[in-house]
């Protein structure tokens, strides 16, 4: 509207003024070369003399000076000012400003300013999202936002990822992200059930195509998230999907294909088969000589009736005519021949996506639509995942005062997986490092038949057994949401919001009667829907207005109600007649379960904002929250916020200091909270699942604590935004400081009780950190650019208090193995490892050594300390520290006329990783049947390899390597190149020839290059720091063309 | 305007509804504990749930039972690893190998009883009591009689060697989630065990009671603890009345074999039912576990009878009971070996004894037993009674045709016990009357082919020997610390 009056006043004044020469020409935007209508044009000095852009971004001014200078500016570019030198044609390209203070940015219930606004707020545009080849945008997030890490759980197609914004500020509770997409709450996380039965994850962000993502604001603050109360103190994830741009209408058109031929780094690279046989071998010999005083020969013999009693059945035998490994040989049937299981279980991934999106705008409409398919074929054979999806943003102004808007965005995905965990029998990557001998062959080497015992040690024949089961979750995700705003005056808005977020999820497993998870039951199926839907309704009054020049006010009432719930339905049927019907139709013995749980909340929330002058802000917000998960008496939380920011820049006394172009203080001080994960924490419920004789049975499952309440989070920050040299370095330091009170934790009681644990509010957790952003333009000129940004944090996330003071310990609970123990104590770090300390390896003996760590008589000493040889003798202690040092991202574009690289690092200082499949893989000695990792091969202890990392093999069930100790604790430090992506847009006069206004080919790549401290596994762990058999990332190439008509 | 105004109203609407009832968001497939045992039928509910939970595979699912058979030196492992073979070759301490699954579920099912108990004498003390009622309540009392029993026997040393020694904690009413509880004395524990067996007796019915607890298995279970305790009167006088009453007969040596495949059968005084969907532990269950190597898929020959087992059942070659045993991994046409039990698949068509292989039901207490306890109670009676001894001895015995019938003269407490070996096989019987009577336990490492070592304990062993009672687990103590200056000597 404003921009209007303008025009009209512009061109009225523009008739007036006195001049030689018509100058003409279009202004575009150097991004995509598409038009820009509406841009400014003025004529510098000359007051009131311009012109603006018509839709398809043409100009003309009447009557210019031949030397006059024109300036083009236009919203969210940088403006340019160019000599008319008598020229009657002159044609601009702008330059998107990605950097300004005046950039529009999303914020909670609004939009803001990044030079005003009192939050801290990161924001990552569409250009960084679009080309990053995976079916979630959060990998394209890796690095780009300082105290923000992103972990995935496993490489497979379409898992979750884990966003930590700012450390870990609850033990129970969800440390996750709000995700609010166009201003509404949505679901996020893990959708359906399949982790249950499978470990294994379907991600609800994945029913959001990235390429119709625009931008992506995270809130850090109190003062940018309080306003979203209770669910806010993990941060909040604003999208903001794609809108129309005026002018003619755009049709996009992207395809791209990816591959992924290798994983992104080591992952417990196997021993060939023969150093296996080598080291098994040994393992008994060892037994033999070192711990059952027998001969060399005797040893040998029973080392060799070990490997004969496990591989003669295979068309193998063994000898060792000195009685040492030098001299074993493999012989029988099959001898000079080994099975490849990774290439019968690995391929090369595919991945390939098709967009194609119509936009455009009036001024009374806008629209965005699209549709895109995505498909990829995970790296191992039997993982799958397809997408499609379907949006439509719209937007119709009625009159002068309503607005409506709708967005609509349907999303039908499909995962085909696989058991993602140290489940011995389900999962392909564990069975290549650590079950399947390349002795195991999937055929009987006598009869050619297919083998289908079980090999030993849970190895199963994958070859045959995958054909033995199927699984899927098909996802079906509609999310639809209704707009109204009213102009009621033009300082007083309201807006309603109605949004319905709704995702059915049919999970199918089957297992036929051949397969060892369905033998029992002679075939099972399991088909389950698990359909979630949330309601939000949200409706909020805004008032802005200038008060004589210099004081704007904004206030913001609202008030919002939102209803979670989740319908269950699973039918089971085993005892199937035929293996080519996998329904529960056919099943001889039903099983059935339907129930449903949810929560809701009613919230009223205010803001006000004062700014003076552009120069002083002040903002306050507050936000009473009642929730159904908390008890009546407890249900009610209050979460505020006061923040303000200081324009220095704008002070007279700035106005001499050449080199700073901007500089801005702000701080911010709130409340937000937490609620408990559970729906229904507060109850001590009896359930009616223990069912006997066909009678229904009741047990008490949980005892409650009825006071239970809100976690609450009291955050502070202060930041320096500051840009130097006109801009050309921009950068923000923040700190902040976050103390999580009142935590829920499942306190440990004695299990006389009946219980493990009950869920109490006892906690406090502090994290603190400082966060730096920096951004410089290195070369900045007509054809090349060259821009360079890093981003740096810090945090430290320490306990503070416990119930009672009394430790807790935990386990990790991903995958279902405890695969790493962890101690809360006051004072350590919320990831604080705690095992037993390994001594290393004794060299004279090859023996485990552990610290004491008490008063227990030493066995020896080790480095001056008292250890022994036992580990149950030593005590456990806290080991190290997850959390890293510093970790960020280092990012750098360079554009060369038409060219363009972008290349985007992530890394990690410090902190450690915990290996949670070496105990397996690189076993002295407990498993015996198993196979072994390179790595064991080199570093093990050998009498010729007396200064080994890894203790001597015996096969006497030593226990050493089952500890969770510092063993397998390792230094987690890595650089990696997460993206590149190297574009060319096609020279217009090419494409125009073709009716294309504009087309670009690029290539972006993933996980290209990786260095770690650490080169056993992937340095890329989760949030808890560990990485076991879940599957790896890997290595993406990807080709893309996108096309706009 | 007008559309502005139907906004507003439908904003007023909204907002001026119950809160209170949109928050009030319950389960829908769990009740509120405090209220959920009301009335007779509840309890009846609540009692369901108690037996269910000790169907689960940490009791009498099935590693309550492998623990005595494994521990006990009627088992052999064929090889290291494949599951629970910890309890064979005694791999214990507080950190790994804790088998803390019993205590943790031992006392889940004894807050279930409690919950139960207590509710019973609120609706009691509301004058809404009936005889139904008491039947639960006895049904109540008893089962946790049998949980104290169990649970002192696997933490506690036998009665007769130290009862002044550290128990179980004992706790007869619902716990605090605050309380940090210690052990009692092993005679405390069994005092309790007895005082609520001798509550719970004259509240139930004499009836059968498919798939419960009934005034027999109460008597059947005081037998057993009687005879712990060495008061060989009061087991003798248990077992009788049962005997006497005639309510249960034993099988007759053509009819031993098919009783496997039989629901609820004549010998049965407390049998827990594994139906499908419910207590079945489908390829877990204790059928598979006893099942031969790849016998079925999934079945991983985890244990098998040991060389000493199968030459106490081969002193007669006809013995009936070796119509369940089914040859092992070990077995070739040269020599055959029937180790593997077949009890819990319903005998050799692993029909199960409802159609299903593991759906098998357990047995917990049968007639058997009852005859075995009486002939060593006779036996071992102030004033021996070795005609009744070997009287009850026979009526067992008998199932080895070949064998002499003991007489006055020859019978000896070795025969009883050899022969509750060679009848409960699998049962879960062993291991409790070695350490009852101290008697040394050998166990079958030598089958185990290749051989391994087995640091963890010697080859014979006896009840001083400490890791014959399991460690009070680190998590336990960890939550519990008062209990951690009570772990049990050694550990």
């Amino acid at each position: 509207m404003k921009k209007s009056i303008l025009l009209v006043l512009v061109l009225l004044l523009g008739n007036m003024a006195m001049a030689q020469v018509k100058v003409t020409g279009t202004v575009t935007s150097s991004e995509d070369g598409s038009p820009i209508p509406y841009a400014t044009i003025l004529v510098k000095g000359v007051r009131g003399m311009g012109a603006a852009t018509d839709l398809d971004g043409k100009f003309t001014i009447e009557r210019v000076s031949p030397d006059a200078v024109l300036i083009f500016s236009y919203i969210g570019f940088i403006t340019q000012e160019i000599p008319v030198n008598s020229r009657a044609i002159i044609n601009v390209s702008l330059e998107p400003d990605l950097t300004r203070l005046d950039e529009v940015m999303v914020v909670a219930y609004g939009t803001s300013t990044k030079g005003t606004f009192t939050g801290a707020a990161s924001v990552v545009n569409q250009k960084s999202i679009e080309d990053v080849p995976s079916v979630s945008f959060e990998q394209a997030l890796t690095g780009k936002v300082a105290g923000m890490q992103i972990t995935t759980q496993s490489g497979q197609a379409g898992t979750t990822s884990s966003i930590r914004v700012r450390g870990i500020g609850s033990m129970n509770a969800s440390n996750e992200p709000l995700y609010v997409i166009d201003g509404v709450p949505v679901q996020s996380g893990n959708a359906g059930q399949m982790s249950d039965y499978i470990y294994t994850t379907s991600n609800a962000m994945a029913s959001i195509n990235p390429s119709d993502i625009a931008s992506i604001t995270v809130l850090k603050d109190a003062a940018a998230s309080a306003l979203y109360g209770s669910r806010a103190a993990n941060g909040v994830i604003l999208i903001s999907t794609k809108k129309g741009k005026q002018g003619k209408p755009t049709v996009k058109f992207k395809a791209s294909v990816g591959i992924t031929p290798d994983w992104a780094y080591n992952n417990w690279d196997p021993a060939s088969t023969d150093e296996n046989i080598e080291m098994y071998y040994e393992m008994f010999v060892n037994a033999g000589l070192y711990y059952e005083g027998r001969t060399q020969e005797v040893s040998s013999q029973r080392a060799l009736a070990q490997l004969n009693k496990r591989f003669n059945q295979h068309g193998y035998s063994f000898t060792a005519p000195d009685h040492t490994a030098n001299s074993l040989t493999v012989g029988g049937e099959r001898a000079g021949s080994y099975y490849d299981w990774e290439d019968a279980l690995f391929r090369t991934a595919v991945y390939q996506t098709y967009d194609l999106a119509v936009s455009g705008a009036t001024e009374t409409t806008n629209y965005y639509t699209s549709i895109a398919y995505t498909n990829e074929s995970g790296r191992i054979k039997t993982n799958e995942f397809d997408r499609i999806t379907g949006r439509v943003n719209l937007t119709q102004k009625i009159g002068k005062i309503v607005e409506f808007t709708t967005n609509i965005n349907i999303a039908n995905s499909n995962k085909e997986g696989f058991n993602d965990t140290r489940n011995l029998g389900g999962n392909p990557f564990l069975q290549t490092r650590n079950l399947l001998w390349g002795m195991y062959w999937p055929t009987h080497y006598d009869t050619g038949e297919p083998y289908t015992n079980r090999y030993g040690s849970y190895a199963y024949n994958p070859v045959f057994y995958d054909n033995e089961w199927d699984n899927y979750s098909k996802t079906l995700r509609l999310s639809a949401s209704e707009a109204i705003t009213v102009k009621i005056l033009p300082e007083l808005h309201l807006k309603s919001v109605l949004s319905y977020d709704n995702s059915n999820v049919r999970d199918h497993l089957y297992y036929s009667p051949t397969h060892y998870n369905g033998s029992s039951r002679n075939g099972r199926v399991v088909e389950m829907n698990t359909q979630t839907t949330k309601l939000v309704s949200s409706t909020t009054l805004n008032f802005n207005k200038t008060f004589a020049e210099k004081h704007k006010v904004g206030v913001l009432l609202g008030w919002e109600a939102e209803e979670n719930k989740t319908d269950y339905v699973r039918a089971e049927g085993s005892d199937l007649p035929t293996t080519a019907l996998h329904t529960v139709n056919t099943a001889g013995v039903l099983d059935a379960n339907a129930y449903y749980w949810g929560n809701t909340m009613v919230s009223a929330l205010s803001r006000a904002e004062y700014n003076y002058d552009d120069r002083y802000y002040v903002s306050a917000s507050f936000r009473r929250d009642a929730s159904s998960r908390l008890a009546p008496v407890t249900r009610e939380g209050n979460f505020w916020s006061v923040a303000g920011s200081w324009r220095i820049d704008k002070e007279d006394f700035m106005s001499n200091v050449d080199f700073i172009s901007s500089l801005r203080l702000r701080a911010s001080y709130g409340v937000n909270g937490t609620l408990p994960t559970s729906n229904y924490g507060w109850r001590s419920l009896t359930t009616y699942r223990d069912k006997y004789m066909e009678l229904p049975g009741g047990t008490i499952a949980t005892v409650a604590d009825e006071n239970l309440s809100w976690e609450t989070n009291y955050t502070s920050n202060l930041a320096l935004e500051f840009g130097l040299m006109d801009q050309r370095i921009t950068g923000t330091i923040e700190v902040f400081n976050r103390d999580s009170k009142d935590l829920l934790q499942y306190v440990p009681i004695s299990r006389v009780t009946g219980f493990y644990s009950t869920l109490k509010n006892v906690g406090e957790i502090n994290n603190k950190g400082i966060e730096i952003e920096l951004f410089g333009d290195i070369i900045k000129n007509r054809d090349l650019t060259w821009s360079a940004g890093i981003t740096a944090s810090h945090i430290s996330s320490t306990v503070t208090e416990l119930y009672g003071g009394q430790n807790i310990i935990w386990y990790e609970p991903t995958g279902g193995d405890s695969r790493t123990r962890f101690i809360y104590k006051e004072g350590e770090s919320t990831l604080a490892i705690y095992g037993l300390e390994w001594a290393g390896v004794e060299r004279e003996t090859g023996k485990n050594l552990w610290f004491l760590n008490n008063e227990e008589t030493p066995d020896l000493m080790v480095d001056g300390r008292p250890a022994t040889y036992n580990h149950n003798n030593a005590d456990e202690k806290i080991l190290g520290d997850v959390h890293p040092t510093l970790f960020g991202g280092i990012n750098t574009n360079l554009e060369w006329k038409s060219l363009s690289v972008a290349l985007s690092f992530t890394y990690k200082i410090g902190g450690y990783t915990y290996d949670a499949a070496s105990r397996d893989c690189a076993d002295d000695g407990y498993y015996w049947e198993r196979t072994m990792s390179k790595e064991q091969y080199k570093h093990r202890w050998t009498p010729e390899n007396k200064d080994a990392r890894l203790p001597q093999r015996v096969a006497i069930d030593m226990t050493d390597v089952l500890q969770r100790s510092s063993r397998h604790m390792h230094p987690g430090d890595y650089i990696r190149l997460k993206n590149i992506n190297i574009g060319y847009n096609i020279p217009k006069r090419l494409t125009q020839l073709v009716s294309i206004s504009n087309a670009r080919v690029y290539f972006a790549g993933m996980n290209l290059w990786t260095w770690a401290k650490h080169d056993t596994y992937d340095p890329e762990v989760n949030s808890y720091g560990s990485k076991g058999f879940e599957v790896p990332i890997g290595k993406t190439y990807t080709f893309g063309i996108e096309l706009s008509f | 305007m007008k559309k502005n105004k139907i906004i507003f109203a439908i904003i007023g609407i909204l907002l001026l509804s119950s809160c209170e009832d949109f928050l009030d968001v319950k389960p829908s497939n769990s009740a509120d504990s405090a209220t959920s045992i009301l009335t007779v039928d509840d309890a009846k509910v609540a009692m369901s749930g108690i037996m269910r939970n000790m169907t689960s595979y940490n009791y009498y699912g099935r590693n309550f039972l492998i623990y005595a058979d494994a521990k006990g030196g009627d088992f052999a492992i064929a090889s290291a690893g494949r599951g629970l073979d910890g309890l064979y070759q005694f791999n214990h301490s507080q950190t790994s190998g804790s088998y803390s699954g019993y205590w943790d579920h031992l006392y889940q099912c004894i807050l279930q009883v409690n919950n139960l108990l207590e509710n019973i004498e609120k609706i009691e003390a509301a004058g809404n009591g009936t005889n139904q009622l008491l039947e639960y309540k006895g049904q109540a009392l008893t089962a946790r009689a049998l949980i104290y029993f169990d649970l002192v026997r696997l933490y506690g040393k036998p009665y007769n060697m130290d009862k002044t020694s550290l128990g179980v904690p004992l706790e007869l009413k619902v716990v605090d989630a605050a309380a940090q509880p210690t052990r009692a004395t092993v005679e405390a524990v069994y005092n309790q065990v007895v005082a609520d067996l001798v509550a719970g007796a004259p509240l139930m019915s004499k009836s059968i009671q498919k798939g419960y607890i009934n005034y027999y298995a109460n008597m059947a279970i005081q037998a057993r603890v009687y005879l712990h305790m060495d008061n060989f009167t009061a087991a003798l006088a248990a077992a009788e009345t049962i005997i006497n009453d005639g309510v249960y007969s034993l099988y007759d040596n053509d009819k031993w074999y098919d009783s496997w495949s039989n629901e609820f059968g004549s010998e049965s005084i407390f049998e827990i039912a594994m139906n499908e969907n419910e207590g079945d532990l489908g390829g877990s269950s204790l059928g598979y576990y006893l099942l031969p190597l790849g016998h079925i898929t999934g079945a991983s020959g985890w244990f098998m009878a040991s060389d000493y087992y199968l030459d106490r059942l081969n002193e007669d070659p006809t013995d009936v009971r070796w119509s369940v045993m089914a040859e092992d991994e070990t077995s070739t046409d040269v020599e055959p070996r029937f180790g593997s039990c077949m009890k819990y698949v319903g005998g050799h068509d692993m029909k199960g004894d409802k159609g299903k292989a593991s759906a098998t039901n357990v047995k917990v207490i049968r007639l058997s037993e009852i005859y075995l306890i009486a002939a060593e109670a006779a036996l071992r009676l102030p004033s021996p009674n070795k005609i009744k001894a070997k009287d009850y001895l026979n009526e067992i015995r008998k199932r080895a045709p070949a064998l002499e019938p003991a007489t006055e003269a020859t019978i000896t407490l070795e025969m009883i016990i050899d022969e509750k070996s060679k009848e409960l096989f699998t049962e879960g019987n062993r291991y409790w009357d070695m350490m009852r009577l101290g008697w040394q336990i050998e166990l079958n490492d030598d089958f185990i082919q290749p051989a391994i070592s087995i640091p963890h304990r010697d080859k014979i062993i006896d009840r001083t020997f400490y890791k014959t009672i399991l460690p009070i687990a680190q998590d336990e103590i960890d939550a519990n610390p008062a209990i951690g200056e009570q772990q049990n000597p050694g550990y």
